[in-house]
Parts: structure tokens; sequence; C-alpha cells
């Protein structure tokens, strides 16, 4: 228990600064902070980037970057003496195999995109808006009619639940509370995803002024934006963008805004995940009910958005939300897909949500060599096998198939890849990104990926693998998040698609 | 059924409380849901998911110690669905931890061991986990152990430590399947804020956090008998679990009655539930001594030890008066006792001069 007035929020700041979790900085942050010492200790090992004080440079073993060989990137780095290790994702696939140097190296941008359409919502080849006419616009006409134009759009959450956008924001308005907030989820990390990264670097001024028009609109007084640590180039965008919009006048100083950098978890991008890291804890995720809507951070109404939902805004609103909807295919409006792995030129492409994966792939060059399988959101969404080019990559489309459209990091697979490999590296990822809260992640994850280590080492014995159907049923009913929900699903999806690589039938 | 003022948990009506929980409304109902890491005295985790049970309208099972009731709420625990979670849930925590029942309970007791021979689940079904969780194996402290080996990781006893103590002396550290409990920087529980309550003991469902006396004597806590009786050390009146071993006449430690059942609710401090061991030590007086004229101390009863000490007494006061005596209680006296002690003073020896090490 902390006493009164312990600066709780502030410790993993104080953590960072103090260099993260060497000798003597648990006693020097609970001086400042008065949190208890093993709170903080507690804290600083969540977070990879504080409680690992030595690693330079951290190595992506995601999927996108095994098959790209990042096993030769770290001999190469080895060999130059450098400090390196792995890590489950550094949110650049369309640079794979990627790294991310600590020391402050910038993040590139994304080689390929689609070229500027008036079909695109965010459009990132255009060059960054910075009227801020949408804001204008909100301020003229109202938070009820910019609610009501966020509902016409039907915009669903693009950090991968594809949640409504509008029922949150209608839910936050609705609350008596008026000590509010409104938070920036910056914090992509599903492997194969690498689209947040490219709006805040090509169009922050979209981030910016849709977040003014969120606080604008369901009467918040601060805005957080919570940044992956990784992304510092990104970050740095975003200031830039908020001070040249307060230069101008376009931001006032009626709403608070604060830069808050991750440390190292990918549970963060879950909302009350990110909730709790906010407010100075572990990153784990909350029990739901109440959702943050109601009592988010600091137990206040809190509307939080990914950083593509948030950039659609002032499209939205300058263009009509009906205009929107049309954007879509199957679902409302156009969406940003990353495309990376066995694809000729990996990147960010923005197109009508539901669009076929065949379309994609032109989109993106086309597959290198054969097609055999593809992830269609994430290390989340399991894998769908080539027979699936025609299904529709929305949101619903892709449930019905047993996938999901996740974040829409699409990963490409040809037929030199071992599915169980595959399956394997996605199981690493959950492992490692765990929480730990909640038994049937926390252990089902270390099960299937000792099963499948199991499996390889017997000579691929099928009889290893009798428990895997039981364990992600449990890990799928009984998790408290998303994570420890999906994280069965790509060893359950290809052994459901390619059961000869298992050595069933 | 809105509008209804009852909860209905498999077919049954209970009246609907504001705030209750699933698993107290079920409580009412004589319906036993299994639970691990929760504890009445904690705010719900919802962490083990042992609980889960099914709420219409809900896509998900939802945990009963965590999810509050509503009116006209329809709750089902007795679906295939409910106990196959439950199978699941305890063949996980068997195979993270110790999954042999004997090797289990090789000190302490395991509800994780009793739910799985109550659910017919049997030990070794699953392959073993490898699970890296870190411990302390240098800790020093001559009390508190813990067996990372045994943890099913429910952190009730890291928030036992924080919600009731105050004393927040152990967190939870690393994360995913490393995640385990640890002290800052790993140091001794003993160069921490910890008080040496022992309450991580008494919440600990799977016995990882154990008295290490009874763990250096070793014999299985189901083979000790429970003796009620009520600690000594001050007047508060704690009731205490003395547990036995018949067989060599021993106290092998102490442990706290479950939470709402005694006035101390579950809890006991680092005096009742550890300083025992003076009970079989050589050098405890059992029968009052007198010192002789040569200095040397002997072996006398009761009524000898007490004549001499009023003659003392009553020698000081007829040589030096009254004020030249002070009587002085100990805190393990209970009211009365001290009560009797003012007497003794005023009444019988008539001084003020009174004091209860207690009183500063």
């Amino acid at each position: 228990m902390e006493p009164k007035g312990a600066r709780r929020e502030s410790i993993l700041d104080l953590l960072h600064d103090a260099g993260g979790l060497r000798p003597g900085a648990v006693g020097k942050v609970h001086l400042e902070s008065k949190v208890p010492e093993a709170d903080i200790y507690g804290v600083a090992t969540f977070y990879h980037l504080l409680a690992d004080t030595t690693t330079d440079v951290f190595v992506c073993d995601g999927l996108t970057c095994r098959i790209a060989g990042c096993g030769s990137t770290m001999k190469e780095l080895e060999a130059r003496g450098e400090k390196a290790r792995f890590v489950s994702c550094v949110g650049r696939c369309d640079a794979a195999p990627a790294t991310w140097d600590r020391r402050g190296r910038p993040e590139t941008l994304s080689p390929a995109y689609s070229p500027s359409s008036d079909q695109h919502a965010i459009d990132l080849a255009a060059r960054d808006d910075q009227r801020y006419d949408a804001l204008g616009l909100a301020r003229d006409k109202g938070g009820p009619w910019v609610i009501s134009e966020m509902d016409a759009s039907g915009i669903q959450g693009r950090g991968g639940a594809g949640f409504p956008a509008a029922v949150k924001w209608k839910g936050v308005i609705a609350q008596p509370v008026k000590e509010r907030y409104v938070v920036l989820n910056a914090d992509e990390g599903e492997p194969g995803t690498f689209k947040d990264r490219e709006v805040m670097l090509r169009r922050p001024h979209l981030v910016i002024e849709g977040l003014a028009i969120a606080a604008f609109a369901v009467e918040a007084q601060e805005i957080y934006l919570y940044v992956r640590g990784e992304f510092g180039a990104a970050k740095a965008s975003l200031i830039g963008a908020l001070d040249e919009a307060r230069a101008r006048g376009d931001v006032d100083d009626r709403v608070r805004w604060h830069f808050v950098d991750g440390h190292g978890a990918y549970i963060c991008g879950e909302e009350t995940a990110l909730l709790e890291a906010l407010e100075g804890r572990r990153g784990m995720p909350r029990m739901k009910p109440p959702f943050p809507v109601e009592s988010g951070f600091r137990g206040k109404p809190t509307l939080i958005q990914n950083v593509e939902t948030l950039a659609c805004v002032p499209a939205i609103l300058k263009n009509g939300g009906a205009w929107f909807r049309t954007l879509g295919r199957t679902a409302p409006g156009s969406k940003l897909y990353c495309m990376s792995g066995h694809v000729a030129r990996p990147g960010v492409y923005e197109a009508p949500l539901g669009i076929t994966m065949r379309e994609l792939l032109d989109l993106a060059g086309g597959a290198v060599g054969t097609l055999k399988a593809f992830s269609p959101g994430g290390a989340s969404s399991g894998f769908l096998p080539a027979s699936k080019l025609d299904v529709a990559m929305d949101f619903r489309a892709l449930a019905v198939e047993g996938s999901m459209l996740g974040s829409a990091g699409v990963v490409v697979l040809d037929d030199t890849v071992d599915m169980v490999e595959a399956s394997l590296a996605q199981a690493v990822f959950f492992e490692q990104e765990s929480c730990g809260q909640c038994s049937p992640c926390r252990i089902g994850t270390q099960l299937i990926r000792q099963t499948l280590d199991r499996y390889l080492t017997s000579g691929r014995d099928p009889k290893t693998l009798e428990i895997i159907p039981e364990v992600s049923w449990g890990m799928s009913e009984a998790s408290i998040c998303g994570l420890g929900l999906a994280a069965a699903l790509p060893v359950k999806s290809a052994m459901t698609w390619f059961p000869e690589e298992f050595g069933i039938d | 059924m809105s509008g209804s003022k009852f909860v209905v948990i498999d077919g049954n009506e209970v009246e609907f409380r504001e705030g209750e929980t699933i698993l107290h409304a079920a409580r009412r109902l004589g319906i036993e849901i299994p639970t691990l890491c929760h504890d009445d005295r904690l705010e719900p985790a919802g962490a083990c998911r042992i609980c889960l049970v099914e709420v219409e309208g809900s896509r998900l099972m939802q945990p009963a110690c965590a999810f509050r009731t509503a009116p006209g709420m329809v709750v089902r625990t007795n679906t295939t669905r409910v106990d196959r979670n439950r199978q699941f849930i305890i063949s996980l925590h068997l195979a993270d931890t110790v999954a042999d029942r004997d090797e289990a309970e090789d000190v302490s007791r395991s509800k994780l061991h009793d739910y799985a021979a109550q659910y017919g689940i049997s030990e070794g079904d699953w392959p073993h986990v490898e699970s890296p969780r870190e411990g302390r194996a240098d800790d020093e402290n001559p009390f508190i152990a813990f067996r990372p080996d045994r943890c099913i990781v429910c952190a009730a006893c890291v928030r036992y430590c924080d919600e009731v103590e105050g004393v927040s002396a152990i967190t939870l550290a690393n994360r995913g399947g490393r995640t385990t409990i640890a002290t800052a920087d790993l140091r001794s529980l003993d160069h921490t804020t910890c008080e040496m309550c022992g309450g991580c003991i008494a919440v600990c469902p799977t016995g990882a956090m154990t008295e290490k006396p009874a763990l250096f004597y070793g014999k299985p806590e189901r083979e000790l008998e429970r003796v009620r009786s009520t600690c000594n050390f001050c007047g508060v009146g704690c009731q205490i679990d003395i547990n036995v071993d018949r067989e060599a006449n021993r106290i092998v430690k102490v442990t706290s009655p479950p939470p709402g059942t005694t006035v101390n609710d579950g809890n006991l401090c680092v005096k009742g539930r550890f300083a025992n061991d003076f009970v079989h030590h050589p050098d405890r007086l059992t029968v009052p001594l007198v010192r002789e004229v040569d200095g040397q101390l002997r072996e006398a009863s009761w009524d000898e030890a007490l004549d001499r000490a009023v003659r003392g007494l009553q020698s000081v006061r007829e040589t030096h008066g009254s004020d030249s005596l002070a009587f002085i209680s100990s805190s393990r006296c209970t009211g009365e006792e001290n009560y009797l002690i003012q007497k003794l003073a005023r009444a019988g020896f008539g001084t003020q001069n009174i004091h209860q090490c207690a009183a500063t």
C-alpha cells in the first residue's frame, strides 16, 4: 500500500531516467516516489526495456523476421561485438529482418505504400494536412454533430477488435462524471503490423487533429499519448506536429497534452493494460466490466482509440460519415493493410475494407514464390491457406473463417515455410508477451510452445500433440484478455488447414 | 426478467443484493464454486479462472469471485462447459507445479490437490511444464519460505501483504511464465518492510508459502492434530490453531483459523504465528525456582515461591515505604489481569506506582 501523496504514475519515467533496473534504482525511485520498493521492482521487471539494462540492439524474431533470416542478423551483430538479443517484435516487418538499436538510430519509412487517392481516408502519400479544417468544423457544429458523423461513418476501431468507435464516444459523453480523458493507443506491437508507425511518421497532424476533435466531442480535459518505446521517431513526429498546431493556434491550451513512453510490453496495446501502465503499474489487463468509457484512467471515463482510428476522424468530418462508409466494400471505410513476408513490395497499403487477399497481394506486387498460407491480421489471427485468397479482408468475414482481421498485419508465407515452425514462432511470441496474470494464458502459452518443441525433438511424433485441442479450448474460453483468448489460434489453425504437416489426417 | 428482485443460480432464486458477487450469492444458496486465488479479505483478482460460470447474455464465462450480480441475472454453475473449465484449470496447475499429492503436501496442505481429488483429475495426465519461476534460495529470514515450484502465481500473498497488512513487502515480478513472487531486488524478507506476520502463508492455496520451522520439521500438516487455543502474547485474544505432532508430543507450527470464523479474521502477527519455539526449549522454566542463601536456585512449589515473593515485597515496604515499590505488568496480560495487578499495587501495597509496558 502506498502512502498518501505517493507519485505512482511517475515511477516508469523515474525508472527510465535511472537507466532501468540497475543496482540502486529501486531505492532511488522509492525515495522520489514514495511507492513501496517491492512494487517498483515488480513494475520494473514487467517491462523488458527497463528490466534489460545491457542490450543495445534488439533483434526481432517474429515470424516475418524469421522468414527473412534474423538468425544471420544476430550472428553478424555478435561478430561485430554488439550487445544484442532476440525480442518478439520491433514493429518494422517491412524491413525484415528487423532490428531496433536503443542508442537511437532513426526509424526508416516503409519503402512502398499506396499512391495518393481521394478514396483514402488517411492517404499516407498525401502532404500532411496542416489546416485543421475538421477541428474548426467540429467547433462550429458542436460535439453532438461530431458524434453523429462518427456514428454515420460506421467506423470500427482499427486497433484490432473492430469495436464500433462511435459507441465509445457516445459512452463517454453519457457519463455523469465530468473528469474525462482521451488516450491515444500508439503501442503498436502485433507482429506483422507497422501501420500506426507510418501514420505517425507521415501524417502526424491527422493524429493530433483527431485527438483534439475527440477531446472536444467527449468533453475531456486531458489527452494522453502512449507511444511504443521503440517508436522514438514517431513520437518526435507527433510532438513536432503538436508544437506546430499550437504555434498556429489550431490547438489551444484548454486541453492538456501528455506524452507517455511504452517500455517494452506487447500487452500494453490492450487498452486496460495500457491504462495500468499509465498509472505506473504492471501492464496486466483489467477485468471488464467496468469498461474504460465508464471507469478508465484514474477510474474516470476514458476514450481510448488506436492511431489509425483517430487519423480517420478529420476525413470523416470533412467529407461526412456517409462518404467514409462508401470507401469500404463489405464494411465501412478504407483500411491500412500491412504487407510483409513473402511478398514483392512489403509496406502499408490503404484499400477498401473488404478487399480480398488476392487483390491485396497484387497491390504489393504479388507473392514471392508459391503462396501457401497467410496470416491475415497479425499473430493473433492464426493462419489461412492459399485457398482462402478470395475471402473479404474485413472483421466479420474473417471471423466466420475462424480467423480475424485484427490489426491487418498480413504475413504472406510461401511453400518453403514449415507450418510447424511458423506455429512455433507465434507460440514463442505469445509465451514471451503473456502478462502472466491469468493461468490459462500464463501456463497455456508455455504448454503450447513446449509441446511444439517436443513434437520437433521427438522426430514429429503426433502423439505429443494430443493435448493441443484441450489446451487451446481452455485458453480461448477462460483467459482474461484477447492475448490469451487468441494465443492458441496459430497452432490450432495450422493443424486445421495443414494437418499433414503435423502428421495427422 | 426486468424488475425482478432475484438472481437465478442453477434454477434457484436468491434475493438480489446490491454489489454482491456471484460467488457470495451462490454461497447463500449453498452452491459451492471452487476458488483458488480468492479470499474474502481481498479485492477479487479473477486470476486463477477456476471459478468461471456461465452468465446468460455473456458470450464468455465470467469469474464468480469478481462478477457482480444484477437483478434478473441468470447464472449456471453446473453445466458441462463450466465443469470442463474446472478440469482444464486444475490440469494446467498440476502440470505447472508439483502434480504428485504426497510430494506437494510434504508439509503444507494444498487446496489445488483437494480439488484435483474432488474433480477426479489424476496427476501427470499432462506433460510437466518447465516453468522458470525464480525463487530466493538465499533468503535468510527465519520464518517464511517460498517454494516457486509449488506457486500457482495467484498473487493472494501479494494482495494480502498490500491490502490487509499495508506492508507491500512482496510483489509479482517478471512476466508471463517467468512471473513469480519476489521482494525488491530479491532481498531477504528480513531486509524488506516485511513484519513476518505470515499472512502470505495463510492465504496460499498450495503451500508455496510455508513456515520455515515446519519445513525443517518435515511432517505433513494433514498428519498433525489441530488444537484451537487463544494466543497469549497480548490481550486481543486472537484464536490460533496449534498444530501438534501427537507421536512426538511437539508443537510443529501455529496456523490461523479461517477468515470470518474468529475475532482475528484469519490474521495473526509474528508472535502469534511464529514465537512458539520456547515451548520445547531446554532452558524453559516449567516449575518455580527460589534462591538459596548460597545464591543457588532450586525448584520449589508455587505456594513456597509465592510466599517468598510476598515476604520480599512486604519487607521492602516496611523498610523503605510503599512508594519504594513499583508494579509493571506485561503487555501479554489481559484487561482483567491488568485490573488485578493495579488492585494489588493500590489496595495491597498502597502505591500508585503502576505501569503497563504497552502503555507507552
